[in-house]
């Protein structure tokens, strides 16, 4: 579920942060920011500087945003998927919700146990010759050890909040939650073994002709200081280049207390 | 950690690392929307494909021709992100390489990238991929660390010099690109040596002229983004020698090059859909200007014959021209002043230029539409903005000399407000004008490289209509010479003149306007004067009708 309104999106970025805003026509609208979103989107540290040395409140600016290209001669910004805006925002989402806590909310007048959930959201890198990327949602329970894949849509269906509900209670984790976050390394490493090779292969193969060639060209090479020298560090360059890389990297993730009758 | 033979996996400790803390201090975190929000937001920017173009996606406002996404498409899918641009003047060589760019950046594959271009380019590169690209490029200023910012450009001047030169070496860069890229072709120059001692990763030189003489100049080339695909330098000598011809002969070698070097032409892309029609105007002196004409012409003083040369041409310009030079080398020289003095007095009577009032007669017939006009004198670029202010029409000066903002407000007063832009040669290069399509050159350049620069100003990449050129000269001066004998013989209005640099660097001519010059200069009488021109043109012609027709164009794909 990659962003596909990116009105709806926009909505729900700067409601979460408490901005208010006003709908002017179709595809475009404006934002009032707060304090808190004027500076981290809007640049001006030294205003902010200033105007708290005065002693005064401040005023955030508003924006006018455009998601309709018809109207983008309009006053405001047009935002689309490649404007420096959108890449600003999803970069502050990406820097400052990295973490959460959640509680599954449940209408009860009996006590009601929620299990605890290792939710891990895992960006999964291939760079050779090119580069790809995979993104992999996995839940671990951390009571009995089960492990879901594609978490995140399971969960976007239930109702979830920062607290607890009335007559709920939690279960605590047996397996801890660095021990679960090593499970599911170990499970996405053991994916990656299992994988279409290919891609590596190929970028080693260019790799070792290129470092081959290279080696050719400074053979007998007598007009060059330090032939030597040149020679590694344009291997390295070729090593950056296509050497074969896998990397995971965890985008967010939290510890999702759920009823037991939810994940069935 | 190694994993799977020569795999490298890097796993990430720093989330739990942190994880742990926020769940040990029980906090702060995210609500539920943010968290999902940061989903969807990795599942838009992440690259699902190794292949194609993401970039694509980024820049809705760009409408890139297809041969600038084909371009970018095979040097990221099977050039690897190193390779030679060599696309001819006004194809889009600069879109090619910020699509590149942006598609590494796209993809996190380059952080840190340095592009080297001519100074005069500096602040346009650097425009152009923050208005196109969106990629947040600075030019270098004094006392910037190199280290400090991701996308740097700078000139070659600055680069090389120390302490910038030490410092670059240091750095690691991800992408590396040199602009005009000709000027690395000496392999013993500080400036190739500086560039091949660069870390780069992916490497991209642009140049509309890869092979200008010498086949070891693409030898070098090709050795600063693969060493080793063309052999080492003594097999390649001893293999092809430095003679450009083998490259005809040779398919392998050919088929080498192209693995490196693409290069577009008008002849392929749809850019020729948009045709240049060109026309020569033809006018007479009136006599009173013919009469000066004349008698600059039988001055036998011993000024140097290569001033005289000036002069003339000066005064097909515009009176103001001439008679400003004219003024200076009377300062300069003690004892011309007795006998410029008389020409003077003549020319300070000479009612308005004859070419002036014919650009008045042409603005009628072209109507409300744009005009660029170019000169090659800033006293004449003086006197027609006067000229055509007397006769309503609205007009705004360009110079190359003008600082960038100027240049700026200059451009866009013509595209909004003015009808002409009058431009001196200087102003030729680097500013776009696809909004306009008609062209007077009111003199003539004798140099047809410059010609076509001025002529790329608007026949290029986003120009929609055809364009319309028109060519004023004067009659019985040196002005018919080069017409008749360089421009229209060798047919260089109608060709474009991508193949004239190759030409020229085989005939060992390394500038043909003093070339020119020294032809008319050296020649005691217009006929042996145009003579010497006949045979010059002659031999560029038959070099022209012997070189394998469109050789270079089937270098790239």
């Amino acid at each position: 579920m990659a962003i596909k309104d990116l009105k709806q999106f926009l909505e729900t970025y700067f409601t979460a942060h408490h901005c208010t805003i006003n709908e002017k026509e179709d595809g475009v609208f404006t934002v009032q920011l707060t304090e808190e979103l004027d500076r981290a989107l809007m640049n001006r540290p030294f205003y902010w500087h200033y105007v708290k040395k005065m002693g005064r409140p401040g005023q955030p600016m508003e924006l006018t945003f455009i998601t309709n290209p018809e109207k983008r001669e309009q006053k405001g910004e047009w935002i689309h998927f490649g404007s420096p805006r959108l890449q600003q925002i999803m970069n502050h989402l990406k820097n400052n919700e990295c973490f959460t806590q959640l509680f599954q909310k449940v209408e009860t007048t009996e006590r009601t146990a929620l299990f605890p959930w290792l939710v891990l959201n895992v960006k999964i890198s291939y760079k050779g010759k090119q580069k790809k990327d995979e993104i992999i949602s996995i839940g671990l329970h951390l009571v009995n050890g089960t492990m879901k894949l594609e978490m995140m849509d399971i969960l976007r269906d239930l109702p979830l909040q920062n607290t607890i509900s009335n007559f709920c209670y939690t279960i605590s984790p047996i397996i801890k939650v660095r021990s679960g976050f090593y499970r599911v390394e170990a499970v996405l490493e053991d994916y990656l073994q299992n994988q279409d090779q290919e891609w590596a292969d190929e970028s080693q193969k260019k790799l070792d002709e290129e470092v081959d060639l290279l080696k050719h060209f400074y053979v007998d090479r007598t007009d060059l200081e330090d032939p030597e020298d040149q020679m590694k560090r344009e291997i390295d360059d070729i090593k950056k280049r296509y050497e074969p890389t896998v990397t995971m990297q965890v985008i967010n993730g939290g510890i999702f207390y759920l009823a037991d009758n939810t994940m069935n | 950690m190694y994993w799977m033979g020569h795999v490298k996996l890097n796993k990430d400790d720093t989330f739990i690392e942190e994880f742990d803390k926020v769940i040990e201090r029980e906090g702060p975190f995210t609500s539920w929307d943010l968290f999902q929000l940061t989903y969807e937001a990795e599942l838009t920017t992440m690259t699902s494909d190794f292949d194609g173009l993401r970039s694509l996606d980024y820049l809705p406002h760009v409408d890139f021709l297809p041969h600038q996404i084909d371009t970018a498409k095979q040097v990221v899918e099977h050039m690897n992100g190193r390779a030679i641009l060599a696309d001819e003047v006004g194809l889009g060589k600069t879109i090619e390489a910020g699509l590149i760019l942006k598609e590494y950046m796209i993809r996190g594959l380059v952080k840190k990238a340095l592009i080297i271009a001519p100074a005069s380019l500096v602040n346009q590169w650097t425009r152009e991929l923050n208005e196109k690209f969106y990629i947040p490029a600075i030019a270098h200023r004094k006392n910037y660390p190199w280290q400090d910012y991701d996308v740097l450009v700078t000139s070659m001047d600055t680069a090389k010099k120390n302490p910038h030169c030490e410092e670059i070496k240091q750095i690691n860069y991800d992408f590396v690109l040199v602009d005009e890229a000709h000027k690395l072709k000496n392999h013993k120059t500080q400036n190739y040596q500086f560039v091949r001692s660069l870390k780069k990763k992916y490497c991209l030189l642009l140049t509309a002229t890869p092979v200008q003489n010498r086949l070891v100049d693409i030898f070098n080339l090709v050795s600063i983004l693969k060493p080793g695909h063309l052999g080492n330098y003594d097999s390649f000598i001893k293999q092809y020698g430095k003679s450009r011809h083998k490259l005809k002969q040779d398919a392998y070698l050919k088929q080498l090059i192209q693995q490196v070097m693409i290069r577009n032409t008008r002849k392929e892309t749809e850019l020729s859909q948009t045709k240049r029609h060109i026309e020569t105007v033809w006018v007479n002196f009136s006599e009173d200007e013919q009469s000066v004409y004349d008698s600059l012409v039988d001055l036998t003083e011993p000024f140097t014959s290569f001033s005289k040369v000036t002069f003339l041409r000066e005064l097909c310009s515009s009176r103001e021209a001439c008679f400003l030079s004219l003024q200076k080398y009377a300062k300069n020289e003690k004892n011309s002043q007795s006998y410029l003095e008389p020409v003077m007095n003549k020319i300070e009577q000479l009612p308005h230029h004859v070419k002036a009032q014919k650009i008045v007669e042409l603005m009628e017939k072209i109507g409300d539409e744009k005009v660029i006009i170019f000169t090659e004198y800033r006293a004449t670029q003086f006197y027609l903005q006067w000229y055509l202010q007397q006769h309503n029409i609205t007009s705004v000066p360009y110079r190359g000399g003008f600082k960038r903002g100027k240049k700026d407000w200059m451009r866009q007063l013509f595209e909004n407000h003015a009808q002409v832009l009058i431009a001196t040669e200087a102003g030729g290069e680097g500013i776009n004008l696809q909004f306009c399509n008609h062209l007077i050159n009111y003199d003539l350049p004798w140099n047809p490289m410059r010609l076509e620069q001025r002529i790329g100003r608007i026949h290029r990449y986003g120009q929609d209509n055809d364009v319309h050129i028109y060519n004023i000269a004067i009659r019985d001066t040196v002005e018919e010479h080069v017409m008749n004998l360089l421009y229209e013989k060798i047919d260089l209005f109608e060709k474009v003149i991508g193949d004239l640099d190759d030409i020229l660097a085989e005939l060992e001519i390394n500038d043909i306007e003093t070339e020119i010059q020294s032809i008319f200069s050296e020649s005691s009488s217009t006929g042996e004067a145009k003579i010497k021109l006949d045979n010059l043109t002659s031999v560029i012609e038959s070099t022209h009708s012997n070189h394998a027709i469109g050789e270079d164009q089937q270098y790239g794909n």
